[in-house]
C-alpha cells in the first residue's frame, strides 16, 4: 500500500476520509500535515488542510499491524512512566525479520536509558512482550533513545575492531564486560568475517560476556 | 504507579480481569502488591523472573518521576507457582 494525500476542511476530516480510502484504523497510518488549513469567515477565503496519511504496513499480518501496535504500546508506557516524549517510527529495513525501529525524543530522557542502558533494554523487553503476545508472533521492536543505541553500537564496532587488531598483534585473547544480547550480537557482527580472530560469548544470563579468540597460524 | 504495573500486567496475562494492584503505603514510599489469576502468576514473573525485573525498572522511573520509591510484590496463592514457570519459547 501507497501513502495517499487528502485535503478537507479539517485535519480530522482529511484523516477520516482517508482512512476509509485506505480501509485502516487511526492506530495503523502515520498521518502528515502536509499544509495548514486556514478558517476563513463563515467558510470564505478558507484553505484547506492537506494530510498524507501513510500505512504503517509493518509486519502485516492479515491486516492487523504489529508498528501501529507497538507505537501505541509504547505512548501508554511512556505516558505512564510520566515522561513527555514522543515515538518516531524510523525507517525499516526490508525483509520479513527486520526489526521495527523505533527513536524516543524529548528531553532529559537520560532517565529512559538508565545504568548501562538497562531502562531501555526493559522498556523494550515489555513492548515486545505485549505486542508478541497479542500477536502471537515474534514482534522485532527495536527501541531507541535520542539515538543512544546506535551510537552505542558505533562505539562497540570501533572497539570490536580495535580489540581484533591487539588479539591479532599479540596472539592473546581478550574477554569483554559483560553485555546484552543485542550489544554482544554488534560485535560477533562486526568481527564475523575477520580473518584472524573468531569471537565467542561465555558465561550465562547478565554476565555473559564475549570473548575475542585468535584465529591462530594453524588456519590455512 | 499502580496503573502502570495494571496496564502492563493485563497487557501479558491470558486473564486480564483477574489482574489487582494494591498500593500500600510503606515507611519511604509504596508497595504495589500484584495479583493475577494462579495460572497468570509464571507470565507476570517470567523466566528467570526476567518480566518481573523488567516491571520493577521501570517501576523505578515512574517513582522517581514522582519524587518517590515504590515495591513491586507479587503475590502468589499457589505456593508451587514459584518463579521458574512458562515462557520458554
Amino acid at each position: 500500500m501507497e501513502s495517499i494525500e487528502i485535503s478537507a476542511k479539517s485535519e480530522e476530516e482529511a484523516v477520516d476520509i482517508a482512512l476509509a480510502e485506505l480501509g485502516l484504523s487511526r492506530s495503523e497510518v502515520e498521518v502528515v500535515v502536509v499544509k495548514r488549513g486556514r478558517g476563513g469567515l463563515f467558510g470564505l477565503g478558507s484553505e484547506e488542510v492537506r494530510v498524507r496519511v501513510t500505512p504503517l504496513g509493518l509486519l502485516s499480518n492479515e491486516g492487523v499491524d504489529v508498528g501501529g501496535m507497538a507505537k501505541e504500546v509504547l505512548e501508554n508506557l511512556l505516558s505512564l512512566l510520566g515522561i513527555p516524549a514522543s515515538v518516531n517510527l524510523g525507517a525499516r529495513e526490508s525483509g520479513e525479520q527486520a526489526a521495527i525501529p523505533f527513536d524516543i525524543v524529548g528531553e532529559d530522557l537520560g532517565i529512559l536509558i538508565g545504568r548501562r542502558g538497562e531502562t531501555l533494554s526493559s522498556l523494550q523487553y515489555l513492548v515486545n512482550l505485549i505486542v508478541s503476545r497479542h500477536f502471537k508472533a515474534r514482534a522485532g521492536v527495536v527501541v531507541d533513545v535520542e539515538g543512544y543505541r546506535q551510537r552505542r553500537y558505533e562505539s562497540l564496532q570501533f572497539l570490536a575492531r580495535r580489540l581484533a587488531d591487539q588479539v591479532r598483534s599479540t596472539g592473546r585473547s581478550v574477554t569483554l564486560e559483560p553485555m546484552p544480547a543485542g550489544e554482544r550480537r554488534v560485535i560477533h557482527l562486526e568481527l564475523r568475517d575477520s580473518p584472524y580472530v573468531t569471537t565467542q560469548s561465555i558465561g550465562q544470563g547478565d554476565s555473559r560476556k564475549i570473548a575475542i579468540l585468535s584465529k591462530g597460524n594453524s588456519e590455512a | 504507579m499502580k496503573e502502570l504495573i495494571e496496564y502492563i500486567a493485563k497487557s501479558i496475562v491470558d486473564k486480564p480481569d483477574e489482574v489487582t494492584v494494591v498500593e500500600v503505603p510503606a515507611e519511604d514510599g509504596v508497595i504495589l502488591k500484584l495479583q493475577v489469576a494462579p495460572d497468570d502468576t509464571g507470565k507476570v514473573i517470567g523466566k528467570e523472573g526476567r518480566i518481573a525485573k523488567a516491571m520493577r525498572t521501570l517501576l523505578r522511573v515512574a517513582a522517581i518521576r514522582k519524587g518517590t520509591r515504590a515495591t513491586l510484590e507479587i503475590i502468589s496463592d499457589s505456593p508451587e507457582s514459584s518463579d521458574s514457570s512458562e515462557d520458554s519459547s
